[in-house]
């Protein structure tokens, strides 16, 4: 994989680690038939959450497309997740490799401009781990909560007129 | 948009956590929203009759339901939505419940703001939700299950006990499919037929199954509920009146490795699969006509007389090959026989001798034939003018159809060109007497010396009350070739020196002789001026003179290499100038050279005089051979016969000339040049249009329809081991051209036998009638062709099976090459109590009983490096512990070894199976064998590495059984192709899910059962069967089916037809159309909404309906 654009040190968002900001809000695409099923299982036991991250239902990450993620972004979004099936686990066999790789061409854009990439992630998970749902869920709360609110100028312009 | 927000409070669920009036107010402002409602159960009847008035009073387009997560009451809403007939796609959900109150209770003011935005976003997403159109499909309550095995027979059975029609689809000539080829079944031991035999018989009777054996499924188009099914039946030229006597099978002469069976045993080209066959009725495997039969003139089979040489059953051979050709022994000497220039042998090695094992035939068994008079069926009667090839056949076949027949001939002696133009060496003049003579016996007059024109008129026979007349008069003299000289003496032709020598005169050649030509006839002129010459006390100098090369010389080559023997000098590529003269007489011959130009319309290339090449050669006999012309006299009272260069004008249809009743064929009529061969066709032909014409009507065939050439593969004839054609005893050549005997003796009987038994029965069936003639009930049906029939069905089950891994893949292992190396599936033929040794095991090499036997595990499976095969094929284990279990207790003192590389015996009582089998005595020794080495005596020298002790062994075994693995059969990767479905590993049939839809496949409608979906053991293929059945059945229960709402659809008006979609699309729903407006266009039966499409769409023209990009977008940007 080539290596991303080299961004000017000035321009770019620095590490994550500070303590967490309200207000940040991540959109987390989910797929149907594994995430979205682990997020209702976790919420029917009651986990707490950060309340943070808002799901979009997908029929498949497949679906994804990264003018979705762009998109969330530009118009308000902190941080975009997509969760999707295990790897070789897709019900339509391969859209969730075809989500990492998006989410993957999401990050080296993000990089490009400046945009830290950990603010676009891929996670993958069956119906039967709420766990590692709301692990992901932690983790973006996390991260996002680390870097500032998004600077939406930084964000590709392409994305913004798209919406 | 009209929407309606429904807060739902979820007995407290939400409400305890979330301000509901604060989000009603916060919503009831924003565009589209018309009205704001709250219940505690919104999914309750108080919450649907609120919905439902709600939509009535306020004239809603869209509900918002603030809920729970979709995927709890989704479907509830949607329904509600679907009754207030606001369409597909009219509900918009907001996650209040999962997605906000249950996660953060801890955080009321933030989760508070979160429901805000989960609101904003389902409002913002149902403004761009519009109505999903659903295609319906009314269900025909009927199925198509491909495949007759016991999954296939068993998913029948089932549907058809639900009132249910089947077809059901079989390649094979008979329904059993793998089952039916076993031996005995594990754990049970219990024998694989007994537990079959009556499930065959119930399928059969079974009235709403239609059972199709030897039929394909050619395509399969349209929705699921209505397909259609097109299937093509190969015909079994076995008709329903056969009794499944076995009559056919003994007289059938042609042999071939018995697939049923493995390659184990023969079988005949018509041949019913097994005793319990069913249906019952044999078959005959017929490929079209062998190239042979393709390329003779007559159609004769020669693949017929061929194999019946071959079977030593010469007098039957006789009758295929006199059939359509009185002149059996002629041809046999002076054919061109095209035959054999088709035959496939000669792709390997030489062509069948078919010329020569014909004139065995019809030299040994044509004078001992008794020849009756002909019945006289029909008063009219026909006269035949000519008895040379055509006019003697077409008065065979006239009088074999009942008719009175004359023949004049106008020379002495019967025969035509073949008497009077063809040395005695060559064709003996008592051979075509005999067969003239057979024909005649048949009660045909000849009048001899009647020449027409001169003795006789056309017009008067017409007259005398001939009612048709066939004139086959053939071109009787030579043609004229102008050449400054040629009125010199000594200057002769080809066609009168041969009349002349042929009707007993000896005409006089010099002692230097020139021939002018390259046909048969310029061969036979200067051969036979060899040994006039020899006759006359001189030495023979003959030269040939050609203008072109050998390769495109008329006649046949054999006859350059034999008169060469002889002394003869032949001059390629040379054409004649002038001949000079001496006073009145010949004194040389001025030629030149020429060169090879390009070719001309009859495809020969020209031949183009070289300058300065010129020569001269003394000569004192010129012999022009160089084409015949037409002697017309026979027109002289003929009113109304129309000539046309040369040659009398005929119809192609009818055969008839200008004149009304008047016949021509052969040499004579305008049709062409023809061989002896052609001759013979062309009199059946005058005999056919002349029988068509006096009966008023199209009765017989004026030329035979072309059938399609059967023609082995290249693989198959890769496989044939050269040999060589049985050679002919021959006279020498420095001894015949002294005397007119005749140049070769023919084959003796054990010759043509072994001559014979080199044919490779191209066509299977060699049409050689010898079952029509054996068959009590008349079963034997020529007419069957192959038909298709379009059949529409509800659902479609695939149960096309498996077959054995190709084991010759594996080439250490020496199968193919080892006789004593065979397969697990061989093996259980050999075991069958019904199998081709009676359940005896046999030694391939000595039919001895092996002692010490040993069967390798995972060949071709397991095994990715040498087979592809990763998978493992789940019978094989217990496939060979039952095998050594059978060879064991019928043989107690044989050792049995099974090589195994882990031994897996998971099924129910298979492991206690697997335990009792060692106890029994059979060797398990864990370990991989590198290779298998022939030893002389053909045992095997096996080289093992037993792994779990390290050990390494060579040991020496009798037998080698290979457990081959399974890969899907042929039948399932072609109705895999047909049927538009995906495969996984070695071919398998890919299930919709590997553990939720184990029997769906990715078309809606179309199910897989049995080892079409993998490898798998007997009951596990009936339950996946019956599974199969439950599924098809439920699906027609309902009645009609509908198209998903959420599938993909793309916009011709935008779509680029990149064809990233096709490529992307997990179900290969997407197809880009051709033309100039190319496009995408999805099927809707087959999306399954995935919506990978439209992510992957570079311009947006496909969205997937209820997650278009509008809607995610304006959901996941509030």
């Amino acid at each position: 994989m080539a290596a991303a654009p080299a961004a000017s040190a000035a321009g770019r968002e620095t590490g994550v680690g500070q303590p967490a900001v309200a207000g940040r809000s991540v959109v987390a695409f989910c797929c149907r038939e594994c995430a979205y099923a682990a997020a209702d299982a976790s919420a029917n036991a009651r986990t707490s959450l950060p309340p943070t991250v808002r799901l979009v239902l997908m029929p498949c990450t497949g679906r994804v497309s990264p003018l979705h993620l762009l998109s969330a972004l530009a118009e308000g979004a902190d941080g975009v997740m997509v969760a999707g099936c295990l790897e070789g686990q897709c019900h339509y066999r391969e859209g969730n490799f075809n989500a990492i790789d998006r989410v993957a061409f999401v990050q080296r854009l993000l990089k490009s401009v400046g945009v830290a990439p950990e603010r676009c992630r891929m996670f993958t998970m069956s119906a039967g781990e709420p766990p590692k749902f709301v692990a992901a869920v932690k983790e973006m709360d996390r991260v996002i909560g680390g870097l500032p609110p998004l600077e939406r100028s930084a964000v590709p312009a392409v994305a913004r007129g798209a919406a | 948009m009209r929407a309606g927000v429904f807060l739902c409070q979820c007995g407290g669920n939400i409400s305890g956590v979330l301000d509901l009036d604060d989000l009603a107010a916060h919503v009831r402002p924003m565009d589209g929203v018309t009205t704001v409602a709250i219940n505690q159960f919104m999914c309750g009847t108080e919450g649907h009759q609120m919905i439902s008035e709600a939509v009535e009073d306020r004239g809603l387009d869209h509900l918002i339901v603030a809920s729970c997560s979709p995927r709890f009451q989704g479907p509830t809403f949607e329904r509600i939505a679907r009754e207030l007939r606001l369409g597909e796609n009219a509900v918009a959900f907001a996650n209040l419940r999962e997605g906000c109150s249950f996660i953060h209770k801890d955080q009321p003011e933030l989760a508070q703001e979160k429901a805000k935005k989960i609101l904003a976003g389902a409002i913002a997403r149902a403004q761009h939700q519009s109505d999903l159109p659903r295609q319906r499909t009314f269900l025909h309550r009927s199925a198509v299950v491909v495949g007759g095995g016991i999954a296939g027979m068993t998913a029948a059975e089932e549907l058809a006990a639900s009132g249910i029609e089947v077809h059901m689809v079989e390649r094979q000539p008979s329904i059993g499919g793998y089952m039916a080829r076993l031996s005995k079944t594990f754990p049970t031991e219990d024998c694989a037929m007994c537990s079959l035999a009556p499930r065959l018989t119930s399928t059969a009777l079974e009235g709403r199954v239609h059972v199709h054996t030897l039929t394909e499924v050619d395509e399969i188009s349209g929705p699921p509920g209505e397909f259609s099914v097109k299937l093509r039946h190969r015909p079994r030229y076995v008709s329903e009146a056969c009794v499944g006597c076995g009559e056919c099978v003994p007289v059938c002469p042609v042999k071939l490795p018995n697939d049923f069976d493995f390659g184990v045993s023969e079988r005949k080209a018509i041949d019913r699969q097994f005793a319990n066959a069913v249906p019952s009725t044999f078959a005959i495997e017929k490929k079209g006509w062998s190239p042979c039969k393709s390329a003779c003139a007559v159609h004769t089979s020669a693949q017929g007389y061929v194999a019946l040489v071959a079977a030593g059953r010469f007098e039957e051979a006789y009758r295929v090959a006199s059939e359509p050709n009185p002149f059996g022994s002629v041809c046999g000497r002076i054919c061109t026989h095209l035959c054999e220039t088709a035959c496939a042998r000669g792709k390997v090695d030489d062509p069948i001798a078919i010329a020569s094992l014909k004139r065995f035939v019809a030299d040994t068994v044509g004078p001992t034939v008794p020849v009756q008079p002909a019945p006289i069926v029909h008063e009219e009667r026909v006269a035949i003018v000519g008895a040379g090839p055509a006019g003697i056949t077409c008065a065979r076949d006239l009088a074999d159809l009942g008719y009175r027949v004359t023949v004049f001939e106008a020379q002495q002696v019967a025969g035509g060109m073949l008497r009077t133009g063809i040395p005695d060496y060559r064709l003996p003049h008592d051979v075509i007497q005999r067969e003239v003579d057979q024909v005649l016996a048949k009660g045909i007059e000849l009048k001899l010396g009647r020449r027409a024109g001169t003795d006789f008129t056309v017009d008067g026979l017409l007259e005398d009350g001939y009612q048709a007349v066939y004139l086959a008069t053939g071109l009787q003299k030579s043609a004229e070739a102008p050449l400054p000289g040629d009125d010199l003496g000594g200057v002769t032709r080809a066609v009168e020196l041969l009349r002349e020598l042929n009707l007993g005169g000896t005409p006089i050649v010099g002692s230097k002789v020139v021939v002018i030509g390259g046909g048969d006839v310029a061969l036979d002129a200067a051969r036979s001026a060899i040994r006039l010459q020899k006759q006359a006390g001189k030495e023979p100098d003959v030269t040939l003179v050609y203008r072109r090369s050998k390769v495109e010389m008329p006649a046949n080559v054999t006859e350059v290499e034999e008169g060469r023997e002889e002394g003869l000098t032949v001059e390629f590529l040379v054409q004649p100038l002038a001949i000079e003269g001496k006073g009145s007489k010949v004194a040389s011959i001025k030629l030149q050279r020429c060169a090879l130009g390009e070719p001309d319309e009859s495809g020969r290339r020209q031949p183009v005089a070289v300058a300065g090449s010129e020569f001269e050669l003394v000569a004192d006999t010129i012999v022009f051979a160089v084409g015949q012309a037409l002697v017309d006299d026979f027109a002289q009272g003929c009113d109304g016969l129309e000539l046309e260069a040369g040659q009398i004008c005929v119809d192609r249809d009818t055969m008839m000339t200008t004149r009304e009743g008047v016949f021509a064929g052969g040499d004579a009529a305008a049709m062409g040049f023809y061989t002896a061969i052609e001759a013979v066709a062309a009199g059946r032909r005058g005999a056919a249009s002349i029988h068509n014409f006096l009966r008023g009507q199209r009765l017989l065939p004026v030329w035979d329809d072309e059938r399609e050439v059967a023609r082995p593969t290249e693989e198959e004839l890769a496989a044939i081991a050269i040999g060589q054609r049985v050679p002919m005893q021959m006279v020498d050549g420095l001894q015949r051209r002294g005397d007119w005997r005749e140049v070769s003796d023919g084959y003796t009987a054990e010759q043509a036998v072994a001559e014979a038994e080199r044919c490779l029965n191209c066509a299977v069936c060699s049409e050689c009638d010898s079952c029509v003639r054996a068959c009590p009930s008349g079963a034997i049906d020529w007419d069957q062709a192959e038909t298709i029939e379009g059949i529409t069905v509800g659902a479609v089950i695939i149960a096309t099976g498996h077959q054995e891994f190709d084991a010759r893949r594996k080439r250490s292992l020496g199968y193919g090459r080892y006789d004593n190396v065979m397969t697990q599936s061989q093996l259980a033929r050999l075991l069958a109590a019904a199998g081709p040794t009676a359940g005896e095991l046999e030694r391939p090499s000595d039919k001895g009983v092996p002692k010490n036997v040993l069967m390798l595990q995972c060949v071709g499976s397991r095994d990715c490096q040498s087979s592809g095969n990763e998978h493992c094929s789940a019978v094989c284990c217990l496939f060979a512990t039952l095998h050594s279990s059978l060879i064991k207790q019928h043989y107690p003192d044989t050792e049995v070894t099974i090589g195994y590389t882990d031994l897996r015996a998971p099924g129910k009582a298979h492991e206690e199976y697997y335990k009792l089998v060692q106890s029994r005595g059979v060797r398990y020794v864990r370990g991989r064998v590198s290779e298998i080495i022939e030893e002389p005596d053909k045992s095997l020298r096996v080289r093992l590495e037993d792994t779990l002790t390290g050990r390494k062994s060579e040991e020496l075994f009798d037998l080698v059984v290979l457990s081959a693995g399974l890969e899907a059969s042929e039948g399932t990767k072609d109705i895999a192709h047909v049927a538009g479905l995906q495969t996984a590993s070695a071919g398998f049939i890919k299930e919709y899910h590997p553990k939720l839809a184990p029997v769906d496949t990715q078309r809606t409608g179309m199910f897989v059962a049995g080892t079409a979906q993998g490898p798998k053991n007997i009951p596990d293929s009936i339950a996946q069967a019956k599974a199969a059945a439950a599924r098809a059945i439920g699906m027609l229960s309902t009645g009609f089916v509908l198209t998903p709402a959420q599938v993909a659809a793309s916009d011709p008006d935008v779509c680029i037809a990149c064809g990233v979609c096709e490529t992307v699309c997990p179900q290969g729903a997407v197809a880009v159309t051709t033309g100039a407006d190319a496009h995408s266009v999805v099927d809707p039966n087959i999306c399954r909404g995935c919506g990978i499409c439209n992510a992957e769409c570079p311009t947006g023209a496909i969205q997937l309906g209820g997650f278009s990009d509008e809607e995610v977008l304006a959901e996941a940007t509030v």
